[in-house]
């Protein structure tokens, strides 16, 4: 699925421009997926992957064996960049500022990340992925993963208390780990 | 899960707290045990990344990402050069900042009754064609059917310049209307209506979609700076604080294709500073609005097809500079820089490139607050000028002094 080589970090800090395109080739697609699936929004989700990429590029210290593996830590970053996005877009409309784009499409900002993952036939690869999960779990996951909410604010969102949302994330995440492990980073 | 993995967990995912952030960043330094619960909080979330609903990125954005290798152009030479220095030496930063929206009039004020309903018309069709292009639009998913079929009922906007433009509008008749009325036609509206164009017909790409979609979006905002009426709760919006980063402009100028009529050019940019530019909406246009028009003063007149955008900031202190550079003919330079000296020739078509240069030179004394051209020009706060084989065409905006706090565009 997702082939980028160990040392593909290394060559880049180096100036490797050959190795920069082999990231781009095996990991852009990935980080694009999730950026979107976030956003909802091609063009903001290609910022966000321009953007990511121009700081390996021209800052590639942004990034250490320190932090983990180079492949997780693009992920987390482009899911970290993406919902600092999206909480941006949120607070824009919370503060009922206009937008001739989100106006014209009404519904962007009620619909949370689990309803629209419902609702979509689209969503059907990500539904999968989480079909063993029971709901109560998914939905706590989905709040916290792909809409950047903190345990806290799920448990007043869903009426929790903050034990079981801490309960529940444990249980999905270790669940997740055990079916998600096949994919290979 | 204990309490290190949920903070690892936490961490990664961006919902810890700051302080507590910072502690656990202490904790990294040496414990291995935190290091261990990072990374294995890490690989979790980059495996629920992975099942995202897989998506296509068209070669267009691989273009633009691989662009970042290529080497930077060397802006030395002219920011050493004399007009810079002129600059460096006597730029002060007026103590009121300038907001924007100083060249609005009334639309409803334009004499012309027929310029009135063109301009309604053409802001009209621009709303109704934004969303059509928009990152979560069919077409943004390459489904073109219902931009195709609007695209097919309205009346051509090349066609709608054109025919606006073919009797000169007289300041005489409008006085600032006139200025208002070429911003909305002549800044982004040329590139606009190419891509518009280009879009209704059969061979076109994802860029394409994506450069209407920033163009539709600027234009808009240019249109409610110019005229006062034509949207007042959207301007009431953009009137409001909010500090626009150099990097949107840095995002839609990156590996663009730009046009001008018949002209069409491929930006380059590689100094693009990381800060604001202007505080609002309507400034915001107001500087974007000047930054077309150098790149369709350059783009037709590149020697090479390529010609570049850039922003730097604090080469001349309190100041940013927006620099478009290309490659050059002698000719060609000698015919920019009469434009830039208000020089008329005797050569035809040149009408629309001096009006070009009249915008920014109004715009510039509407931001420095000066009352004449001659003040600004002795200043070097904008100019034409050429090194070697290359035209710099710039101007100077005051930067921001101090971040206001207000929200983030």
């Amino acid at each position: 699925m997702l082939k980028i080589e160990n040392n593909i970090w290394e060559k880049i800090r180096d100036g490797d421009s050959l190795a920069f395109e082999q990231l781009y080739d095996g990991f852009a697609g990935a980080m694009f997926s999730l950026s979107l699936e976030i956003l909802g929004d091609r063009w903001e989700a290609e910022e966000v992957i321009q953007d990511i990429f121009a700081v390996l590029w021209r800052k590639p210290d942004a990034y250490s064996p320190k932090k983990g593996k180079f492949s997780s830590w693009l992920l987390v970053l482009t899911r970290n960049r993406s919902i600092d996005r999206y909480r941006s877009r949120k607070r824009r409309l919370d503060r009922g500022e206009s937008d001739e784009i989100l106006q014209s499409r009404p519904d962007q900002a009620n619909k949370d990340g689990a309803e629209k993952a419902t609702a979509s036939d689209e969503k059907e690869h990500l539904n999968r992925a989480f079909s063993n999960l029971p709901p109560e779990q998914r939905k706590i996951i989905e709040l916290s993963y792909f809409k950047g909410m903190n345990q806290q604010e799920i448990a007043e969102k869903l009426d929790l208390s903050l034990g079981t949302v801490k309960s529940r994330t444990r249980l999905g995440i270790e669940k997740l780990r055990n079916s998600l492990s096949t994919l290979r980073l | 899960m204990d309490s290190l993995k949920q903070k690892a967990l936490d961490y990664t995912l961006g919902v810890l707290p700051k302080e507590e952030s910072l502690l656990f960043e202490a904790m990294l330094e040496d414990s291995d045990d935190a290091m261990h619960s990072l990374t294995e909080a890490q690989e979790d979330c980059a495996r629920i990344a992975l099942s995202a609903q897989p998506k296509t990125l068209g070669n267009e954005v691989k273009q633009r990402i691989l662009e970042n290798c290529q080497p930077n152009l060397n802006f030395d030479p002219f920011l050493a050069a004399k007009p810079i220095q002129n600059l460096r030496n006597t730029f002060t930063r007026t103590t009121d900042r300038y907001n924007g929206g100083g060249g609005s009039v009334t639309l409803r004020n334009i004499n012309d009754a027929r310029l009135q309903d063109e301009i309604n018309c053409l802001y009209d069709d621009l709303i109704t064609l934004t969303p059509l292009v928009a990152g979560d639009s069919d077409a943004a998913a390459g489904d073109m059917t219902s931009l195709h079929s609007v695209l097919k009922g309205m009346s051509s906007f090349s066609q709608s310049i054109d025919s606006l433009l073919a009797n000169p509008i007289s300041k005489d008749k409008e006085g600032n209307g006139a200025q208002s009325v070429y911003r909305s036609l002549l800044s982004s509206m040329p590139s606009l209506s190419f891509f518009s164009d280009r879009l209704n017909g059969k061979s076109f790409s994802m860029g394409d979609v994506r450069r209407l979609f920033y163009l539709c979006r600027d234009q808009l905002k240019i249109m409610r700076a110019s005229f006062d009426d034509i949207d007042p709760n959207r301007l009431l919006e953009d009137e409001k604080l909010r500090l626009h980063s150099a990097g949107l402009l840095q995002t839609k100028w990156w590996g663009a294709e730009h046009a001008y009529f018949s002209a069409q050019g491929k930006v380059r940019c590689g100094h693009f500073f990381d800060g604001p530019v202007t505080e609002r909406c309507v400034e915001f246009a107001e500087y974007d609005a000047n930054m077309y028009c150098l790149a369709n003063l350059l783009s037709p007149r590149s020697s090479n097809g390529e010609f570049h955008m850039e922003l730097i900031k604090d080469a001349v202190p309190n100041c940013i500079l927006a620099i478009a550079r290309a490659e050059t003919t002698k000719d060609q330079h000698d015919e920019l820089d009469q434009i830039a000296n208000g020089i008329r020739s005797h050569t035809t078509g040149l009408q629309n490139d001096y009006i070009l240069w009249e915008l920014i030179e109004e715009s510039m004394l509407r931001a420095h607050q000066h009352t004449t051209l001659s003040e600004l020009k002795d200043a070097s706060l904008f100019g034409c000028h050429r090194l070697e084989n290359s035209s710099y065409l710039w101007f100077a905006w005051p930067a921001i002094e101090n971040n206001q706090g207000g929200a983030v565009a």
